[in-house]
């Protein structure tokens, strides 16, 4: 991985960051690119819609419905926006 | 940027509240810059909150506030009410999912002026939750209900072309929501707020199926249509959400792919409008709906300006698209006043030649008589609305200022934060959608009353010039000729009573408030003491303007309500009530009677209320609610400058 896709990856981590607190309503929630869903008991099948909901309205794009279906890390998350804001 | 954006002419959708001014900057970074004190910085988001800010930025806004009244201490209710942010319980019950709606709502509500504490049934059949939650729900019951019934929940499905299994799918899912309401209404004793039906947007329709029985449109239509009526017959709110629907359009309005993957029941983004409406109807029924609207005058209710341009100059009526939309403004204007809103002017004009407009214009539509109050000078408009208040005697609260101007609009804001200030587009021919949206004149309820209303106060306008021509107080109110009617609560009266009960805050001891169906209750209830009275006199029907309820306790009446219309205060109403009250009990064997205070951030000018009417003081809380007692036997009968007729029901004579 070259230096400017890291960084573009850390931006998008940080922004990700704020967005999972808030939808998972954790002020102290801290993830990471290798956060699962498995990993957090509050990233339930509700809460990764509003997650989908928030990154949507924050990144202003709309994920296919597929995707939506087979995320369940926050490195697919990144990966998806990268994607995405191609 | 935004307000750029705004001033452009992109004119914004509904959903985007066009009527708020566009926030500045991130939601993000304005949290991060709160102050830690809870109240101040609730005071702040009640400040941020006035903006239109989107769904995700709203409810970062409402979450922010909800964990601050989380980490709040108890006393907290007490400060945050005399900065008037009122504490509202809501229950929300939906058969679809709803929680992620609930920081929007609490975001919204702040907006209000209200700390919302909400209890979220999602995803499940009201009825079953009900039951199971009715204990919970006796001890701590919420302020208001909401049945957030969608199509998933009542599944309105009959053969086409069958009118009678129409009607009976239509009757079962109306009996479904009545049947909520009651035991909804029942456990908690408070209002229920029901909603229509948007239509289904998977639901195939083609022009016909309005009028052909089974198909899924004209089964909606006639639910909230029965729906609208039955609601307003037994007392209970209406949320017009397919009335909402339609004004963003069904296909925006549906969630799409949120209900497929989730069961969301309206498009995330709409979140913030139909809190906005949710919210309306709570502030109406708390008795915090708008009542004033004052418009200015240049370049608002007509094109030009009629200092430069002359009468003949003007933009106004038929002739030119820009006359035509001035006109229609002050068509929407009458309009409200026909339901009770009162108009004023405010306007940087020579009173002489505005004036003069106003009589001699062909085509004005409004009349110089149409106006309550005017203020026509050279001066500050923020004094000029303030001085409106205190003309007409009401709260600045129950304002909202109409002006082409961006630096009116925002010098008004930014002096008094209590009235609202709808933001315009640039092009006139927009106002009035706009206008409409932001829905300032929500009412709960309709009264004889409110048509009146008008001409009420302009004929207390007359009295004040009455008073200064004579001059000594007493001569005057004996001049007027006034004849107070007295009776208990009756069925005639109920709608008038519970709206007096809803919407006063000023005088009123304790500003508890009760639905039509307690005041009914009260009616029968033998153990309750109820004073309805009106007041008229040589200029006219002052209309019911005042309402107590005693709870007789054995010898000591506790005085539960005691509300009066501010149109009369100074005419010692409230003590020919109390010489009433008196009467009554000594009627009735009792005592003593027991008044309460208890103050909000409105109800000050009665903190001395019983002071006032010779009750002595008998205790006093932390919160500064006072107790009074007055004993029958030392009160002495008064002469007063009316004439009171007592109509005395069967109840109360057979309990003498």
């Amino acid at each position: 991985m070259d230096g400017t896709s890291g960084n573009a990856q850390a931006a998008i981590l940080d922004r990700l960051q704020e967005i999972f607190r808030a939808e998972l309503d954790d002020d102290d929630l801290s993830i990471g690119m290798d956060t699962r869903q498995a990993d957090l008991k509050a990233w339930d099948s509700l809460a990764h819609i509003r997650l989908v909901s928030g990154i949507e309205s924050e990144f202003d794009f709309q994920f296919n419905l597929s995707e939506i279906e087979e995320i369940t890390s926050v490195r697919q998350f990144v990966d998806a926006i990268r994607e995405h804001l191609k | 940027m935004s307000e750029d954006a705004a001033r452009s002419g992109a004119r914004l959708p509904v959903q985007a509240l066009p009527w708020l001014p566009r926030p500045a900057g991130k939601m993000r970074d304005r949290l991060a810059a709160l102050p830690a004190d809870p109240l101040q910085a609730l005071n702040d988001l009640r400040a941020l909150a006035q903006a239109g800010w989107e769904e995700a930025e709203l409810r970062q806004l409402g979450r922010k506030a909800r964990g601050i009244l989380k980490a709040a201490p108890p006393s907290f209710a007490a400060a945050a009410r005399k900065q008037g942010l009122a504490p509202v319980h809501l229950l929300l019950l939906s058969a679809s999912t709803a929680n992620h709606l609930a920081d929007s709502l609490i975001g919204t509500a702040i907006r209000f002026g209200f700390l919302l504490q909400l209890t979220i049934a999602e995803y499940e059949e009201p009825e079953p939750w009900l039951e199971r939650h009715r204990d919970e729900l006796k001890q701590d019951p919420p302020d208001f209900v909401l049945v957030a019934s969608d199509n998933r929940m009542l599944r309105l499905a009959a053969p086409l072309g069958d009118e009678e299994a129409a009607a009976r799918t239509v009757e079962a899912a109306l009996a479904q929501v009545m049947r909520i309401a009651e035991v909804a209404g029942a456990v908690t004793g408070r209002p229920v707020i029901l909603q229509t039906l948007a239509g289904d947007p998977d639901a195939p329709q083609i022009n016909m199926d309005l009028g052909l029985p089974g198909s899924p449109r004209q089964l909606a239509n006639e639910f909230n249509r029965r729906l609208a009526s039955q609601a307003r017959q037994a007392g209970h709110l209406l949320l017009d959400v397919d009335g909402i629907a339609a004004s963003v359009g069904q296909g925006a309005w549906s969630a799409g792919r949120y209900w497929y993957a989730a069961k969301y029941p309206f498009a995330v983004t709409m979140a913030p409008l139909y809190a906005d409406h949710v919210m309306r109807i709570v502030a109406a029924q708390m008795g915090r709906s708008r009542r004033v609207l004052v418009l200015d005058l240049d370049n608002t209710l007509w094109g030009g300006i009629v200092g430069d341009d002359g009468i003949e100059g003007l933009a106004l009526g038929t002739g030119s698209p820009l006359g035509e939309s001035h006109a229609a403004l002050q068509r929407m204007a009458l309009a409200y006043k026909e339901r009770g809103i009162l108009l004023c002017v405010s306007s940087k004009n020579d009173e002489a030649i505005a004036l003069e407009a106003f009589r001699n214009h062909p085509e004005m539509i409004l009349k110089e008589d149409d106006i309550v109050a005017f203020r026509v000078n050279w001066d500050d408009k923020a004094a000029n609305i303030k001085a409106i208040a205190s003309m007409i005697d009401l709260g600045l609260e129950s304002f909202v200022f109409l002006d082409d101007n961006p630096a009116e609009r925002k010098r008004v804001r930014d002096a008094l934060p209590g009235v609202a200030v709808p933001e315009l587009p640039d092009d006139p021919s927009e106002w009035i959608s706009v206008f409409q949206a932001a829905g300032y004149f929500e009412q709960t309820s309709f009264s004889r009353e409110d048509r009146q209303r008008a001409g009420m106060y302009k004929a207390n306008a007359r009295r004040a010039a009455q008073l200064e021509r004579i001059g000594n107080h007493d001569d005057y109110l004996r001049s007027l000729d006034m004849t107070l009617a007295i009776a208990p609560f009756d069925q005639p009266g109920r709608k008038r009573i519970a709206q007096l009960i809803s919407k006063s805050n000023q005088f009123n001891l304790t500003t508890r408030r009760y639905s039509e169906a307690e005041v009914a209750a009260l009616q029968a209830n033998p153990d309750a003491v109820t004073v309805q009275a009106r007041l008229a006199d040589m200029f006219g029907d002052n209309g019911m303007i005042s309402a107590v309820i005693c709870h007789k306790n054995g010898k000591h009446w506790e005085v539960d309500t005691w509300i009066m219309s501010c149109r009369v205060l100074g005419r010692r109403v409230e003590e020919a009530i109390l010489q009433h009250l008196v009467t009554e009990a000594r009627a009735a064997g009792a005592s003593e009677l027991i008044g309460r205070y208890i103050p909000t951030a409105r109800n000050g000018l009665v903190r001395d209320h019983f002071e006032k009417l010779g009750f002595t003081k008998a205790g006093e809380g932390p919160d500064g609610a006072t107790s009074w007692r007055l004993v029958v036997g030392d009160y002495a009968d008064k002469e007063l400058p009316m004439k009171i007729d007592v109509a005395v029901s069967a109840g109360s004579a057979s309990a003498a």
